[in-house]
């Protein structure tokens, strides 16, 4: 409850941002999970991730469904969905924080920046600060994000079985692709 | 040859063929053919917007991880990299249009390029949730 409330919060920054607030949006972004175990590499992708970004006042807001993760193979899905992440139960996970450099962010000169985002990651319930380092850059018009980083696979209570530990490694690599239009485009 | 030799490699012949059978059927196990699946629910884009937006929760119980027939007027079609994304627009957000999204399968990208906004269409998917939008993909045309 906490969490969607700050979820809830930051989203609200955007709503009271007004008309000239610099908003950018996706609905098509793209999340890969990404995990090298002795046994097996196991990757996900996702490309329907929702992002907003308002540069007016760096508040930076994810949703991402967790049954449009896409494996190879079936039986692992159904396993990430069924007993890792539980997605009936926790059906999305989110990401509310800010950028914390929005300031040095000029869309309309185009170039690649350096970002710096901060904030409150949920996934499967639980919520932990993460801080991510990452590039946006601007490009007619639109706001192309790229970050790469590792999550810890128990910070977010998700057990994996003993008999596919091994097939699974403890850290997962996250790859984050974002195209962002500006919101009303 | 001696008859407990006969039976402890008929079992372990036994064993291999039920190890080769879980090994192709399990681990092989292929993704649902979402076009052929039948829906669990039929109703217009709206009526299932609708659910979501009244009641997230009760309509992610009922519908999330379903596959579901819908049709309505299609609002407007979209590409991201090579999918095509028809959409039923229904409410002017913050973050723009929000309505139902539907991700097309492959084989259907041209078609649902075709489509003409304003136009009756009927699409079959698999719900994967509610972002703001309801998110149908592995999205088949049914009806034009």
């Amino acid at each position: 409850m906490k969490t969607r409330t700050t979820f809830l919060l930051l989203l609200s920054l955007f709503v009271a941002g007004g008309a000239f607030a610099q908003k950018f949006i996706t609905k098509t972004g793209y999340i890969r999970f990404y995990s090298e175990a002795p046994l097996e590499k196991i990757e996900a992708n996702n490309h329907v991730v929702n992002s907003a970004l308002d540069l007016s006042t760096g508040g930076f807001v994810f949703k991402v469904l967790m049954k449009s993760f896409e494996f190879q193979k079936a039986l692992m899905q159904e396993h990430f969905n069924e007993n890792y992440v539980e997605s009936d139960k926790f059906p999305n996970a989110t990401f509310a924080g800010t950028l914390t450099n929005f300031k040095e962010i000029n869309v309309g000169k185009e170039g690649v920046y350096e970002a710096n985002a901060e904030g409150k990651l949920t996934i499967h319930g639980v919520t932990r600060d993460i801080k991510v380092k990452g590039t946006f850059e601007a490009r007619q018009g639109k706001l192309i994000g790229k970050a790469k980083f590792n999550l810890t696979v128990a910070d977010f209570n998700i057990t994996i079985p003993g008999n596919v530990i091994n097939n699974i490694a403890k850290t997962v690599e996250v790859t984050v692709e974002l195209t962002m239009d500006k919101a009303g485009m | 040859m001696k008859t407990w030799m006969k039976i402890v490699l008929g079992l372990a012949a036994v064993g291999l063929l039920a190890a080769f059978l879980v090994y192709t059927f399990l681990f092989n196990k292929k993704h649902p053919d979402y076009e052929k699946l039948p829906a669990a629910y039929s109703l217009t884009a709206r009526e299932l917007y609708d659910a979501f937006v009244k009641s997230p929760e009760a309509a992610s119980s009922k519908y999330t991880g379903k596959v579901i027939e819908v049709r309505g007027i299609l609002g407007k079609t979209e590409t991201a990299d090579s999918t095509v994304i028809a959409v039923f627009v229904f409410h002017q957000g913050d973050f723009g249009d929000e309505g139902v999204r539907c991700s097309m399968l492959p084989k259907y990208s041209q078609e649902a390029q075709r489509l003409q906004p304003d136009g009756e269409v009927r699409f079959k998917g698999y719900c994967t949730g509610f972002t703001g939008d309801v998110v149908l993909e592995k999205c088949s045309i049914i009806l034009q």
